[in-house]
């Protein structure tokens, strides 16, 4: 069973108007989407911003209310709020959030945010609080002054190891990487990211990776989801995603992943144009009339792409001969 | 790494002490210290600070020493005696009542009631405005209606309806009486900055560190919009001592035998009072520019320590 199984996640918010603020239409941020996280890898989400990546992060958290569709964290629903107070479910899975300052209350000092979850999930003593808030602080790499400072007094990248800190308090099973480290500059980026990757090794911690960046993906995930207007366009290992594309949509991400190789800078320009060209030619094929993604189809055993009806056709054709 | 954390386990709580301490002053200053170097900055505003708290301090101990019942028996013999005659320090009124006496005792009775109308509402309209903006969905729907008929109703002559109607009135049912009308605003107002508040990242991390709704409303909501309220509740300090005032002048508050601001002022509805009798009405006139005066400069004050950007001071 994997650690959490999304089914048919919808996350619609009403458009009020006219005069009788009637529900008129709906914004659908997610609309419709399905994957499943194994324990211990990290799955990556991944898309343009406005595609929904973040809101599907968060319902897994559960701060986003459910349109329709279900959760199932080791196969209790969670989108119920019940559920996940009986479950004691955050105390499983906790999130790291994009904007490390907004994350963090400015008026409470390192010490209580980092032990704010602790406070609520476990009930320690005084000492033994402070015992592993040291221990944690330890951890992530801050000295023992840190305990009294307030937030604005670290840098962009202390402040997010402090927010890893929180949520790696309580020692939960799933964290929700929301764009960890798209606000910080590439050392900080590099030193954060491998920083995730050795708590993951000695907690055995899953993660949901937000990101836009395919490069910080690559270096993270062992599955990615590539997230287009609320549905996904294509689901698959990290070889499937970027060395076998199918869709235009992930054609054209991976082309704007920057590479530093002057001698040929000519040639990637001709090779980018290119793509652009073929997804504008294109696009109209690979999305329905409303300009949203087909239904996912099987391509192998762990690869799903959102082709369109006729070439569906082929791949299902072709799973039948096998 | 787990060893380097287990190292932690051996600290004493001595030295922990020490950590803590070290760590300590190293803090960033407190509200407290930034809104006293602010006053340290701006001398008027320290001087206006001085001013009303001094004021305020003599108001409520010398009254102690005036036995308010003498004092507004009418003495016919006093009649309009002119300041610095018979012992009067600021003249009699028509009573032939002590103006300088029913001033001290006035000041007390305006300036509590201001207080606790400013404590009572202020109190309310912040919680009102804090859940209100922090729930959102039906809670807030429900809660702005009620506001929103609140407001609709004619303030003043609602409170002139009532204390008509109440026979026996005194300070204490007075202040609660205004309260029932004077939290709006503030709850309006700390319902804007809670919203834009509650949507921040901290909320949503409180909320999946297991946080109950609550909390995080009054201990960690609040505390961040805490500039906001010192602001706003003191220039409501100033904004209630007119309330108070106001009503009185027009013979709907405190009653008669109790002596306030609003009373002496009413002396000026006759027009000998204001061409000879001056000193009837003057004072208590004065007495009230200068403390609203003074108090909006404090109010100034804090909110320029509320924001960083407008900060004289440089530390």
């Amino acid at each position: 069973m994997s650690l959490i199984e999304i089914n048919n996640l919808k996350v619609h918010y009403p458009i009020r108007s006219g005069f009788f603020n009637r529900v008129t239409d709906s914004v659908k941020a997610v609309d419709g989407i399905s994957f499943n996280i194994e324990k211990g890898q990290t799955y990556g989400l991944v898309g343009e911003s406005g595609s929904g990546k973040s809101t599907t992060g968060k319902s897994v958290v559960g701060l986003e209310k459910v349109t329709s569709g279900s959760i199932l964290y080791n196969g209790v629903d969670i989108t119920s709020e019940k559920n996940r107070k009986k479950l004691n479910y955050n105390r499983d899975v906790q999130m790291i959030f994009q904007d490390s300052l907004s994350s963090l209350n400015p008026r409470k000092r390192i010490e209580d945010i980092i032990a704010e979850p602790l406070r609520n999930f476990e009930h320690l003593s005084k000492n033994e609080e402070k015992m592993r808030v040291l221990r944690l602080l330890d951890i992530v790499g801050l000295s023992v002054d840190a305990l009294y400072q307030y937030p604005h007094q670290f840098s962009g990248g202390q402040r997010q190891r402090i927010g890893i800190a929180r949520a790696v308090a309580t020692n939960p099973k799933l964290i929700v990487a929301d764009e960890p480290v798209s606000a910080l500059d590439l050392s900080v980026q590099a030193q954060v990211l491998n920083f995730m990757k050795k708590i993951q090794r000695e907690f055995g911690i899953t993660y949901l990776f937000i990101s836009h960046d395919l490069g910080v993906v690559r270096h993270m995930c062992n599955n990615i989801a590539i997230m287009n207007k609320g549905r996904l366009v294509e689901v698959g290992s990290r070889d499937d995603i970027y060395n076998h594309p199918l869709h235009i949509y992930t054609k054209r991400l991976l082309a704007a992943i920057p590479q530093i190789d002057v001698d040929h800078r000519e040639e990637h320009r001709e090779k980018r144009l290119q793509i652009e060209k073929i997804y504008q030619e294109q696009s109209s094929k690979y999305y329905d009339q409303n300009g949203l993604a087909y239904p996912l189809v099987k391509v192998s055993s762990m690869h799903s792409v959102a082709l369109p009806p006729q070439e569906a056709k082929k791949y299902s054709e072709k799973e039948v001969e096998v | 790494m787990k060893q380097t954390g287990e190292n932690y386990e051996e600290i004493s709580t001595e030295d922990l002490k020490r950590l803590s301490k070290q760590a300590e002053k190293e803090a960033a200053p407190s509200a407290g210290r930034i809104i006293w170097n602010e006053f340290k900055a701006d001398r008027p505003a320290l001087i206006a600070l001085v001013i009303v708290v001094a004021f305020i301090l003599f108001v409520v101990i010398a009254s102690l020493f005036i036995n308010t019942s003498k004092m507004m028996e009418t003495n016919i013999l006093d009649y309009f005696d002119a300041p610095f005659k018979d012992g009067f320090l600021l003249g009699a009124d028509a009573g032939g009542r002590s103006i300088a006496q029913q001033l001290i005792v006035g000041s007390r009775n305006s300036i509590g009631i201001a207080l606790g109308l400013t404590v009572i509402s202020s109190t309310f309209g912040i919680a009102w405005g804090l859940i209100s903006g922090y729930f959102g969905g039906f809670v807030d729907w429900g809660m702005q209606r009620v506001y929103d008929f609140m407001m609709m109703l004619p303030m003043t002559m609602m409170i002139i309806v009532i204390v008509t109607i109440i026979n026996n009135y005194n300070a204490v049912t007075l202040t609660l009486i205004f309260s029932c009308f004077y939290w709006l605003g503030t709850s309006r107002l700390i319902r804007s900055r809670t919203l834009a508040e509650s949507k921040k990242d901290y909320v949503a991390a409180s909320i999946t560190s297991g946080t109950n709704p609550w909390k995080i409303i009054f201990r960690e909501v609040m505390p961040n919009i805490s500039s906001l309220i010192i602001v706003d509740t003191t220039l409501s300090f100033a904004e209630n001592i007119g309330v108070e005032t106001g009503l009185s002048y027009l013979g709907f508050g405190l009653p008669a035998q109790t002596p306030s601001l609003g009373t002496l002022i009413a002396n000026a509805n006759d027009p000998n009072n204001i061409t000879e009798y001056w000193w009837t009405w003057f004072p208590a006139a004065l007495e009230i520019i200068i403390l609203c005066l003074a108090i909006s400069y404090i109010g100034q004050v804090a909110r320029r320590a509320a924001d960083s950007s407008q900060r004289k001071s440089n530390k």
